[in-house]
């Protein structure tokens, strides 16, 4: 008789090799091309990650080797923390199927089946084993060590283990910590959207913090295709907090094994020591809800009283989840990230507040660039990343792809044939969405699912970007045409002039109020620059009175005000209007005369100010500013107060309860502060300049396109 | 006689020139930007002149004033060619409207763009002045027209000698070549033993008729149109129908754009509306192909373009093509969808155009042979 224990696992020493084999395209691991890449993503995603945790700038080699026939060596190397001798195998060797569900987090790791993937696909495709390197700061030599799979006791087999000190392959120096793997597998290397290049360079985008470089070579040595992305910021993503889930995303089978595996007595502290978002007030009221006696012991919930929980869940007024354990690039880092990647001449970039759909915090992040290297036929390049990860296929199904086609993209200067499909032009959009639950279509995790909630967010980022780009063009072309008239009055007419009374023998005319008529008109021009010696931003505008009598005005510049960036360099004074808004008064400037103001800013690097709106208030327009909602103005000022109150509360009180609070008050009253914004109309001053799209001051109102 | 015709010397030449200075230093003077003042060169702006009998511009003015980038530097454009064509006055020089775009190179900011934009400011400076191009001393590059057929001209050859030339009996198969200035001080209309003089717009038809014979069958002149015809060849037609009275009869494809060279030959082009009266021959007659030879004569035939059907379309509103005859035949050609070359007819064989069509056609005008 065979034992009833040998059965079991033998079905389940089947089960594992043939889960692969059944289920490799849903792993990555379905044509020679794409397995390349997703051996190359796996491996990348685990160096990402574990420098992440360790909190170590991430220097990633990625080496691409063409050997006989279709098989390929790829060897990746990372400076992270490395892997303890003992864990090699369990990292290499384990197949890490369904997820964590009491820890909710956002990580990189949540696709594919991680670098036991990579072992177990060389292994059946070349029968060659994985050669891994490690080493650990705190041992004296690092571990080489040869990894197979034993697919029948589903487990790491090592062999030509040895321990010595590792020389890096290209520097020749002692590597003081770090992982190495080299696989041999089968594999196609292709250029193109879909190729291992792009995905490092997506990757490089939305990881600033990480320098990656890539060389691939032919059977003949020869380099095929290489790149390399330095690191633009040393600030390494922020440490992620796990979090407990939220009711309002829990499903009856997850409920149900909460309840099975509580070590909790009574159902009030199941409930408030499970969930987040969960006071004992609505504890209270859920078990009411839901007819459940607050003493039982949750193990003894039926699925009944489950059920009741669940519509309890959705009836009992929650907190929201918290959303610190979201980690954004952070809009500044994307445009450093987009204009590594990108050669362009605009670049806008907007981090949305984070937000809750079915208790899952996320949050979108949106950046697009225009112009420069770009090519102008065709569709926009979409770059799409979940949680920090790019997604490379199946564009068309993805819901961040029709949140791009959802926007009427020739309102903002963009050709949209037909309002259908991709807009055209010059110019490349990202979209991140990251949360701690990323819906997929399907298992291959390369297109996210629709939901309403992140639709909307995403479209309410690509508005703001969408009017940065809309006011960089206008700009564009108002500067050309303010360059053509100074051409005009400062060349043109004086040469009419000369020639003209020289042909005809006469004395030449006085060109003032010629040229005050040409023009009849205030110009600003503004021009951002960089000073190397004192290392600050400049920003220099002049404004030019081409019209018959003289002009008053404020001119309000708009600039990236924090806690590090300041004014350094102002000589003519001015004041704060609001937070990131200076304000200088120009009491005469007679006809035919210019001022000029010029501001230099610390804080920043060179290329983090390129790009800047300039606003006035006075009588008449000025061509290149526009002219300053005050309505807008004063509700920023709002904001502000808020905001200020806020942190007096927050120093004062440490509770999580009162955090929460505020966080929710604060929502409300900028719902609130939205819709009023919304409903009120546009007074009649500023009607004509708000109207046609100018830009609206700030993000987070939008006076337009809002159904 | 109009102002046109009657040539003009070279100070009044400088004195118009200078005019168009004149009006922008006035200008400046008020206070306010310079400005050149044009006729309106657009068919919304053309109408028969009922003593000329030719198409002219009309009383519609448009301003170019120096209050953008762009007329401001035809403005400063117009001051340098003043100043050029004095130069070449003052020392009886010439030169090509191609050498005047060259020699702008060292104009800074009134150098051309584009050839097209010293050809056109030529025509501007015509118009405004109410001189000829020949007066400003420029020559055009195009094309001049061939005529075969027993007509004889004088021609005043470098050297200064006159030298007579009959069309059939002193020239190759490629015929006469029609100089630029065809004015009576470089060629003289001496004798012709012709009926009529057909003008004919493809090369290909017009050797097609050489190597038939049809001049001498026929009695006529032949002469070749080269597509939309220059200012000389219609000068030419224009002299030949006044001095020896005999008319012209145009045949040419069946398309708008053929209809379009007609109405510069028989009413006046919208671009010289301004010399109408000295480059257009009224009483012109267009022959073929009409509409309803396309029928008439099963011809093969193309489908017509959007581009064609939108030229149809202009020249219904085209104050020349007005006429019954035009609106006929304009929308005959709509109704049918169809265009045809001349050379279609090739397809009853080579003689059919010499033996059968043209006999036909202008037996039906009352021009047998």
């Amino acid at each position: 008789m065979v034992d009833a224990r040998e059965i079991t696992s033998k079905q389940k020493q089947i089960a594992v090799s043939e889960f692969f084999e059944k289920n490799k395209h849903f792993l990555g691991f379905d044509s020679l091309q794409r397995s390349l890449i997703t051996a190359v993503k796996e491996s990348v995603d685990n160096s990402l990650d574990a420098c992440e945790e360790a909190r170590i700038l991430p220097n990633i080699s990625v080496q691409i080797d063409r050997l006989k026939g279709d098989e390929i060596r790829l060897v990746t190397q990372d400076n992270g923390p490395g892997i303890p001798r003992d864990a090699v195998e369990h990292v290499f060797g384990k197949f890490l199927l369904g997820s964590r569900f009491h820890a909710i987090r956002q990580t990189r790791g949540q696709q594919g089946i991680g670098i036991t993937g990579v072992v177990m696909y060389s292994q059946l495709t070349t029968g060659v084993k994985t050669k891994v390197t490690s080493k650990i700061a705190s041992d004296s030599s690092a571990v080489f060590v040869d990894i197979g799979l034993d697919t029948r006791k589903n487990r790491a087999i090592k062999s030509r283990e040895k321990r010595d000190v590792w020389f890096d392959d290209i520097t020749g120096e002692v590597v003081e910590h770090g992982l190495r793997i080299e696989a041999r597998m089968k594999g196609k290397y292709q250029r193109g959207k879909q190729s291992v290049f792009q995905y490092l360079r997506m990757t490089s985008i939305v990881n600033p913090h990480a320098t990656i470089s890539l060389v691939v070579r032919d059977r003949d040595g020869e380099v095929y295709e290489q790149g390399s992305w330095k690191r633009t910021t040393d600030k390494l993503p922020r440490v992620v907090e796990e979090i407990k889930p939220h009711p309002h995303g829990i499903q009856l089978g997850t409920l149900q094994r909460m309840l099975r595996e509580s070590e909790e007595r009574k159902m009030t502290s199941f409930l408030r020591h499970n969930f987040s978002g969960v006071s004992m007030r609505a504890a209270k009221e859920i078990l009411s809800l839901a007819e459940i006696n607050e003493n039982r012991s949750p193990k003894r919930i039926s699925t009944n009283d489950a059920n009741g929980m669940l519509n309890g869940f959705q009836n009992v007024k929650l907190l929201p989840p918290p959303t610190d354990c979201l980690s954004p690039i952070d809009d500044l880092l994307i445009k450093k990230g987009l204009s590594k990647a990108i050669d362009s001449r605009f670049a806008a970039t907007v981090t949305r507040n984070p937000t809750v759909s079915q208790g899952n915090p996320f949050q979108i992040e949106v950046g697009l660039v225009f112009g420069g290297d770009l090519t102008a036929d065709g569709p926009i390049e979409v770059l799409r990343f979940a949680n920090r990860v790019p997604l490379m296929y199946q564009q068309g199904g993805c819901a961040l792809t029709k949140a791009i086609e959802s926007i009427d993209w020739k309102r903002y200067g963009l050709d949209h044939p037909g309002g259908k499909g991709l807009p055209k032009g010059a110019a490349a959009v990202l979209i991140h969405l990251a949360s701690t639950n990323v819906q997929f279509t399907s298992e291959a995790k390369e297109a996210v699912a629709d939901n309403d909630e992140v639709f909307e967010e995403i479209r309410r980022a690509l508005l703001e970007v969408g009017r940065g780009l809309k006011n960089h063009l206008k700009k564009k072309s108002q500067r050309k045409k303010a360059k053509e008239k100074f051409e005009l009055i400062n060349v043109i007419l004086p040469e009419i002039s000369k020639k003209s009374s020289k042909l005809l023998g006469k004395p030449e005319p006085n060109l003032s109020p010629v040229i005050t008529q040409i023009m009849n008109a205030v110009f600003c021009e503004e021009t951002l620059g960089w000073n190397s010696e004192q290392k600050l931003a400049t920003c220099i505008i002049e404004v030019y009175n081409y019209t018959a009598r003289a002009r008053a005005y404020t001119i309000l510049v708009k600039w990236p005000e924090s806690d590090t960036v300041k004014i350094a360099v102002n000589p003519l004074g001015g004041r704060k209007e609001a937070k990131g808004i200076w304000a200088w008064r120009i009491e005469t400037l007679d006809p035919g005369c210019s001022t000029t103001i010029n501001i230099g800013i610390s804080g920043l690097t060179k290329g983090d100010w390129v790009d800047t709106d300039i606003f006035f208030r006075g009588n008449g327009d000025i061509i290149g500013a526009t002219k300053i909602d005050e309505t807008l103005l004063e509700e920023i000022r709002k904001m502000e107060a808020l905001s200020a109150a806020q942190n007096e509360i927050n120093e004062q009180y440490s509770e999580t309860e009162v955090n929460h609070l505020i966080q929710r008050a604060e929502t409300a009253a900028k719902s609130e502060l939205e819709k009023e914004i919304i409903e009120t109309p546009t007074p009649e001053s500023n009607s004509s300049s708000i109207q046609n799209g100018s830009p609206t001051l700030f993000d987070d109102y939008n006076t337009e396109e809002l159904e | 006689m109009s102002d046109f015709t009657k040539r003009k010397s070279k100070e009044e030449v400088i004195s118009s020139l200078k005019g168009i200075a004149l009006e922008m230093h006035n200008k400046m003077e008020r206070g306010t930007p310079p400005t050149m003042t044009l006729p309106v060169r657009s068919k919304t702006n053309i109408a028969f002149d009922q003593k000329l009998e030719v198409y002219k511009y009309g009383k519609k003015k448009t301003i170019r004033d120096a209050t953008s980038l762009g007329s401001a530097r035809q403005l400063l454009r117009s001051l340098y060619v003043t100043e050029f064509i004095e130069q070449m006055i003052e020392a009886g020089k010439s030169s090509t409207l191609r050498e005047m775009y060259y020699i702008s190179e060292s104009w800074g900011h009134g150098k051309f763009g584009t050839q097209n934009d010293s050809n056109n400011l030529a025509e501007d400076l015509e118009i405004v002045t109410k001189c000829l191009r020949e007066d400003f001393k420029l020559r055009p590059e195009e094309d001049g027209a061939r005529i075969i057929g027993d007509v004889t001209f004088e021609e005043k050859n470098r050297k200064g000698d006159w030298m007579r030339i009959n069309c059939r009996d002193d020239v190759g198969d490629s015929g006469y070549g029609v100089p630029y200035n065809v004015e009576s001080e470089k060629l003289k209309l001496i004798t012709e033993d012709v009926d009529f003089i057909m003008a004919i717009e493809t090369g290909g038809m017009f050797d097609r008729l050489v190597e038939n014979g049809f001049d001498e069958d026929a009695r006529c002149a032949l002469i070749h149109l080269k597509g939309q015809p220059a200012r000389s060849t219609r000068r030419i037609m224009r002299r030949m129908s006044d001095e020896w009275k005999k008319p012209i009869i145009v045949f040419s494809d069946c398309d708008p754009w053929s209809f379009r060279i007609f109405a510069s030959i028989a009413y006046g082009a919208i671009k010289t509306a301004h010399i109408s009266e000295y480059l257009a021959t009224k009483g012109a007659h267009y022959l073929g192909i009409t509409a309803d030879d396309i029928l008439a004569y099963d011809l093969p035939s193309d489908d017509l373009t959007k581009q064609d059907l939108n030229a149809l379309d202009a020249e219904l509103t085209d104050p020349r093509f007005n006429s019954g005859y035009w609106k006929e035949q304009i929308n005959l050609m709509k109704e049918l969808g169809k265009k045809a070359e001349q050379q279609s007819l090739a397809k009853y064989g080579l003689d059919f155009v010499t033996d059968t069509y043209l006999p036909e056609k202008l037996s039906a005008i009352g021009l047998d042979y």
